[in-house]
């Protein structure tokens, strides 16, 4: 016996299929309820939620080599400007945006370094969060990816594997460049080379004088100065002294840059993990320099 | 007058001996010239006194005052007074009483001087029983299973600690600057045999022997009562011998902060603050609860303890005696044991009595200072048996060979 049965028609759940989201880093057609960009990987909660607002947010980017310390520095930022907004204070828009600063703190609560980010840009940390101070009167909106330093260098290297790092390079306000000085110091001059090459791509996507990279901020953060404390005194010294083709680099090319010094651990030991090798453990938590850079940025981004 | 003048028109000492070596010579060559027989000779007696002023003026001005009468002259601005020529004097105000009291030296001094230097002890030091103190466990171990709380021995080492004497509150700039005057970076003696060749490495901002963040062989104004940061271990050890002191064991520290309660069969019950088991920021300058820097070692007396211990978390860390291990790790150098957190201290956990960590010997840090100690058995004559063998419980400190001078024998 055959029943009867009644189906609907949603047709307003058609129309939404029907008209595309773009996604707020590539700007590529999405449905719109896809959670993650099909071209980009990005999240599309920052489309959503960038639509809601009146001004567009601001993108600023963290980059570096692999291990130069990203994930560390943004965790720890996001964390330190959410517990003490004296100078800036910042709110997280979303569940995703609290992932970065819940990992980064929880293993550095148990004297543990975060694992390293994956390559695969859908499981990258994002954040959109608003960032405030008292002098300011309008809070601004900010979006900044945690991604990898493999990534980075293979789309350095060969331009269009990762279409989001490309896109995000291209539309971001300011970057913010990891270094690791202990490398450096060390007369390890991969550093060197590679932050050259990060900011020559910069140069390859926007050269414009007054709109490209030439003239947009650029933040170089020398990471692990707790393990090089001469990097605190004077960090342009530093840049000088001991990384001399991205000192120079920076002079003739873009107006709008200064070194800083950033540490978090007071000091290092480490550690033999099965199936892992030798890791480093950080033995307390002592940021120094987190938030200069960044403030920095914001100022000139923002305004 | 002729000098005055000179001096004035040339507006400095240095311009004036050279302006006078020059008429001089500029004389012996007029003398000669005119055929005298006497101005010549009197000319080059001018230039070449004016010419040997000028190159001594120019040498004191490069060199600059010698760092001993300068920072002397800091130290009597600073204490209140420049040396007196007495021995025990000069150590009663330089801070050294505690080498005053040894058995062997007590004998020498004045009733008066025996008094001064016991009072200045007990108000600068506060005593710790003997006792049991449990190291290496953690309060979040025993939440997460990794230990076993029915096993005392598994739980961490029981560690006895002798009765002793810690410091209430870290050294202080004004403290370390008598040391630096007295000339300590030369005494060899107080330092320990391997570190002597790098001793001279121990500057400060300007190449003076001194804490790495001074300047001239002193430090900043305004910075008198904030405790010293920048020296390395062996700087902290020098400095413990020269006032007659120690740095305190890693179980002392603890024991000292975390006042253990003995139970019987039990391992004893150790707070995780030295005012009670919960953080308040308000008791301790750390990161998020005070100015980002360090503040003078009085400050933050809701931290004290119950003898009246200051800040023994938060604003500086501190040197131990211990090296440092930790099992599972791997040091990239040997390490000393650091305890008490500091102002940039970012983790309650890592802010408790319970935490010690690590740092190079010779790194000089700015959140790394001193608290010496001291064991009552130093007070002791070498005869006496300590208070641990005899099972005692602390009392007044009874000092060696001496007639009862009734007030200043106590130093509870």
């Amino acid at each position: 016996m055959n029943r009867e049965s009644a189906v609907y028609l949603d047709s307003f759940r058609l129309a939404q299929y029907s008209v595309q989201v773009p996604c707020y880093i590539c700007s590529q057609g999405n449905n719109w309820d896809a959670e993650l960009c099909r071209h980009c990987f990005a999240p599309m909660a920052l489309a959503h939620q960038a639509t809601a607002k009146r001004s567009p947010p601001h993108m600023i980017a963290t980059i570096g080599a692999s291990g130069a310390g990203k994930t560390v520095y943004l965790g720890m930022l996001m964390d330190m400007l959410s517990r003490q907004p004296d100078c800036l204070q910042i709110l997280t828009r979303g569940g995703f945006s609290v992932n970065i600063q819940h990992t980064t703190i929880a293993a550095l609560a148990r004297r543990e370094f975060p694992s390293k980010t994956p390559n695969e840009p859908d499981r990258w940390n994002w954040v959109h969060c608003q960032v405030g101070s008292g002098k300011r009167r309008r809070a601004a909106e900010l979006i900044m990816p945690d991604m990898a330093g493999e990534s980075l260098l293979e789309e350095v290297d060969h331009p269009h594997t990762y279409q989001v790092v490309r896109s995000f390079l291209s539309r971001c306000a300011g970057v913010l460049v990891l270094i690791d000085p202990t490398k450096v110091r060390a007369g390890n001059h991969d550093q060197d080379y590679f932050t050259v090459k990060l900011l020559s791509y910069l140069m390859e996507l926007d050269a414009d004088p007054k709109r490209g990279w030439p003239s947009r901020p650029i933040a170089l953060v020398f990471s692990k100065a707790d393990q090089c404390e001469e990097c605190f005194f004077d960090p342009a010294g530093f840049a000088q002294t001991h990384t001399v083709g991205l000192w120079r680099h920076c002079q003739e090319r873009f107006r709008r840059h200064r070194f800083f010094a950033a540490g978090m651990a007071g000091a290092c030991a480490y550690r033999d993990v099965a199936g892992v090798g030798r890791v480093r453990v950080p033995l307390r938590v002592e940021p120094r320099g987190i938030v200069e850079p960044f403030h920095w940025l914001v100022q000139q981004v923002v305004g | 007058v002729l000098w005055n003048l000179v001096k004035h028109l040339a507006r400095s000492k240095q311009l004036a001996a050279l302006a006078a070596a020059a008429a001089g010579l500029a004389g012996v060559v007029l003398g000669w010239m005119a055929g005298s027989a006497w101005l010549p000779f009197v000319c080059g007696v001018i230039a070449l006194s004016s010419g040997g002023f000028f190159l001594g003026l120019r040498r004191a001005a490069r060199n600059g005052p010698s760092l001993r009468s300068e920072v002397a002259a800091a130290v009597a601005v600073t204490a209140g007074g420049a040396e007196t020529g007495d021995l025990v004097e000069d150590m009663l105000r330089d801070g050294r009483h505690a080498l005053l009291l040894r058995p062997q030296i007590l004998s020498h001094l004045t009733a008066d001087q025996r008094r001064r230097a016991t009072e200045a002890q007990a108000a600068e030091m506060a005593t710790v029983p003997a006792g049991e103190v449990l190291l290496g466990v953690a309060g979040e171990d025993l939440d997460e299973g990794r230990d076993d709380p029915n096993d005392p021995a598994a739980r961490g080492a029981l560690v006895e600690v002798d009765e002793f004497y810690l410091d209430r509150r870290p050294v202080t700039n004004r403290e370390y600057l008598r040391f630096v005057a007295a000339g300590g970076y030369e005494q060899m003696a107080i330092w320990d045999p391997q570190i002597w060749p790098a001793v001279a490495d121990f500057v400060d901002r300007s190449g003076k022997p001194g804490p790495r963040f001074w300047k001239n062989g002193c430090y900043e104004s305004g910075q008198d009562d904030h405790p010293l940061v920048g020296v390395s271990w062996y700087e902290a050890a020098a400095y413990a011998r020269w006032v007659g002191k120690r740095l305190p064991t890693s179980a002392e520290w603890e024991k000292a902060a975390s006042s253990p309660v003995q139970l019987p069969d039990a391992a004893p019950l150790q707070r995780r603050f030295p005012w009670g088991e919960s953080m308040q920021r308000s008791r301790a300058n750390l990161w998020g609860a005070g100015p980002g820097r360090t503040v003078p070692v009085d400050d933050y007396r809701e931290g004290t303890n119950a003898s009246d211990i200051r800040q023994l978390i938060g604003n500086v860390w501190e040197w131990t005696l211990d090296d440092f291990r930790e099992p599972g790790l791997v040091l990239p150098a040997p390490m000393k044991v650091i305890r008490g957190a500091a102002y940039d201290t970012y983790f309650e956990s890592q802010a408790t009595c319970q935490f010690a960590s690590g740092e190079v010997p010779v790194s000089r840090k700015h959140n790394i200072g001193i608290r010496c100690a001291l064991g009552a058995c130093d007070f002791r004559p070498p005869s006496a048996p300590s208070r641990t063998e005899e099972h005692a419980a602390p009392a007044e400190l009874v000092l060696a060979d001496e007639p009862a001078l009734d007030s200043e024998v106590a130093l509870a």
